[in-house]
């Protein structure tokens, strides 16, 4: 009687487990056989080097290297902005406050990761990109540097969770020893504490990147979305705003509309690969 | 004992993981079951559906409400209908989506704030297409440019000129303006709006590559509040919202106003259409009726649209 139970708890377990396997196939199977449609009419090649994207044609020019330089740009920025003040934060937290600051704290970190991306993107066109235009008279806030600043808030609760955890277990394990031979707490946190949690700061800067290249609305807000080579300064578009801002208008089933969906494989792709990244980050952080 | 029942308890909490795992697929199901319940007894549904232009579906949902609010189930409409709750429901996604909703079937209706390509037409197949309204786009700056003071009028080749980045600065355009550089804000490339503008006054000129490309007319309009050296094209209904804050030009010397949207002199327009694949149920032509009428044209009015009827 109980070996069935076993078997049956087993089976069913297992049938989710494949459950949730077969979702993530059947989206990359959809969007391969979607953009394969486009992949016919344009080399990968072309698509994924070429300069120009101009949907309305004539001529129909559907290539989106400065998109894809714009999305990686936006989030590198955000991480260079984003990491400093998520390790600060996580030193903080793991050293420096007992329990119940550090709960309030992680308490208010995390509630930035809740708050939704369209009231970041909100705050940050009135705000980010009005300042810019007032004070360093651009004639057009909108930059790839508003989008960064905008998204390193977003990124800042994903970094300082993954470093806190580490550093904390790392802290508790020396701070007697290093107590006991008399460094100073900074001493062990500049010499031992931050060169131990070297990988997992990795880890979150590549989390960060994976979640930053992937965000949408906020940054879509923010940078003015002109397909142009993107600079500090400049306008920029993103993959993702790419999508979300010609998608609802593409006629069905045109070279635009599928050109959208390959775009969003490539997305795809570059996530899987910094996922991949991170699975190897993360198992080498365990021996 | 303990184990027991946790191991019951893990099972149970599967089973109904399952169950809600299962929740999409049958309520489909289900939904159709119901549709088909309500043919057999009175054999149409009671629900209809708008998809498409955000332009269009506050005013859509607007009608609707009123609709709804008026009559509240469908025999009070016309006694030979059957005695159910009004249901109408609107989406906005786009025109492109809702050309796609009704193509695929999955919206009754389609609104859309361009005129529908023969392309779509021939998708559709049997296509009956009803002309709402017309929406003007009107060329609108800041009200601290300087410009509107100066001269109130662009002829379409300097529109073209702003908008394809030959002129860069305000003061290539007006001499006496400041050596300030032009913002030029437009809807995304390939949307129902730029289209309309692409149409009337670039012709085979690309807009510049660094316009900014506002995520709605919404955001568009912000951006010229915003921004004093910006330029863009509002539509008409959101400059008559936002009346004062920001300043409509002239195109070729017509203002844009009511009539000269409606007769047409006014050249940057587009129409508000909603369309319906195959023959409307009479559930359907009630609530069409409504909108086509006096009342429906009230509505869009208010909206700031012109009605076309």
């Amino acid at each position: 009687m109980r070996k069935i139970r076993e078997k049956i708890f087993e089976i069913l377990i297992k049938m989710l487990t494949l459950f949730s396997v077969l979702i993530l196939a059947f989206v990359v199977i959809f969007i391969f056989k979607e953009s394969l449609t486009f992949f016919k009419e344009v080399s990968l090649l072309k698509f994924i080097t070429g300069r120009r994207w101009n949907p309305l044609g004539p001529p129909e020019e559907l290539s989106i290297l400065n998109i894809i330089w714009g999305t990686v740009y936006v989030s590198l920025v955000a991480i260079a902005i984003a990491l400093p003040i998520g390790i600060g934060t996580a030193v903080v937290l793991s050293c420096y406050t007992n329990r119940n600051v550090k709960r309030l704290i992680r308490g208010i970190v995390d509630i930035l990761a809740g708050v939704p991306s369209v009231i970041y993107g909100f705050v940050g066109l009135l705000v980010v990109v009005k300042f810019f235009e007032v004070n360093l008279s651009l004639a057009s806030g909108e930059s790839v540097l508003s989008g960064g600043i905008v998204l390193s808030v977003m990124l800042l609760p994903f970094i300082v969770s993954t470093c806190d955890e580490s550093m904390e277990k790392i802290y508790r394990e020396y701070s007697q020893s290093s107590r006991a031979l008399g460094v100073s707490k900074s001493y062990m946190i500049r010499n031992l504490l931050l060169p131990a949690s070297k990988r997992s700061i990795l880890a979150s800067v590549v989390l960060a990147l994976g979640r930053g290249m992937g965000e949408t609305m906020a940054v879509m807000m923010v940078i003015g979305n002109a397909s142009i080579i993107p600079r500090l300064l400049g306008k920029a578009q993103t993959i993702p705003s790419l999508i979300a801002l010609e998608m609802g208008m593409a006629e069905v089933g045109s070279l635009h509309y599928h050109a959208l969906i390959a775009s969003g494989f490539v997305l795809m792709i570059m996530l899987l690969i910094i996922n991949g990244l991170l699975y190897v980050i993360k198992n080498r952080m365990d021996i | 004992m303990k184990k027991r029942v946790s191991l019951l308890i893990s099972i149970l909490l599967v089973l109904i993981l399952l169950v809600v795992g299962c929740s999409k697929g049958s309520s489909n199901i289900d939904n159709g079951q119901a549709g088909d319940n309500v043919e057999e007894n009175t054999e149409y549904k009671t629900q209809i559906t708008f998809a498409g232009s955000s332009t269009l579906a506050p005013v859509m949902s607007s009608i609707a409400t009123d609709f709804i609010e008026g009559y509240s189930t469908w025999d009070k409409v016309d006694s030979s209908f059957p005695e159910k709750d009004i249901i109408i429901y609107v989406s906005a996604g786009g025109s492109g989506a809702g050309v796609k909703a009704v193509i695929e079937g999955t919206s009754d209706f389609g609104m859309l704030a361009r005129d529908i390509k023969d392309e779509e037409v021939e998708k559709i197949g049997d296509a009956k297409i009803y002309k709402l309204g017309v929406d003007a786009l009107t060329i609108s700056i800041n009200p601290e440019n300087p410009l509107h003071k100066v001269k109130d009028n662009l002829t379409s080749e300097e529109i073209k000129k702003i908008f394809a980045g030959e002129y860069k600065y305000w003061d290539e355009v007006e001499s006496s303006l400041p050596h300030e550089e032009i913002v030029v804000v437009i809807r995304d490339l390939g949307g129902g709006a730029h289209e309309v503008f692409q149409n009337a006054i670039m012709g085979d000129t690309q807009v510049r590559e660094d316009a900014i490309q506002a995520p709605s007319m919404g955001a568009l309009v912000t951006k010229i509040i915003e921004n004093k050296n910006a330029i863009g094209y509002a539509s008409f209904g959101m400059v008559n919202q936002n009346e004062g804050k920001l300043i409509p030009l002239k195109v070729d010397g017509v203002e844009p106003t009511k009539e000269t949207i409606v007769d047409g002199s006014y050249k940057i327009s587009r129409p508000l259409i909603v369309v319906k694949k195959g023959e409307l149920n009479p559930l359907q032509k009630a609530f069409m009726d409504v909108v086509m009428s006096e009342k429906g044209a009230q509505i869009i009015e208010e909206m700031g649209y012109v009605p076309a009827f």
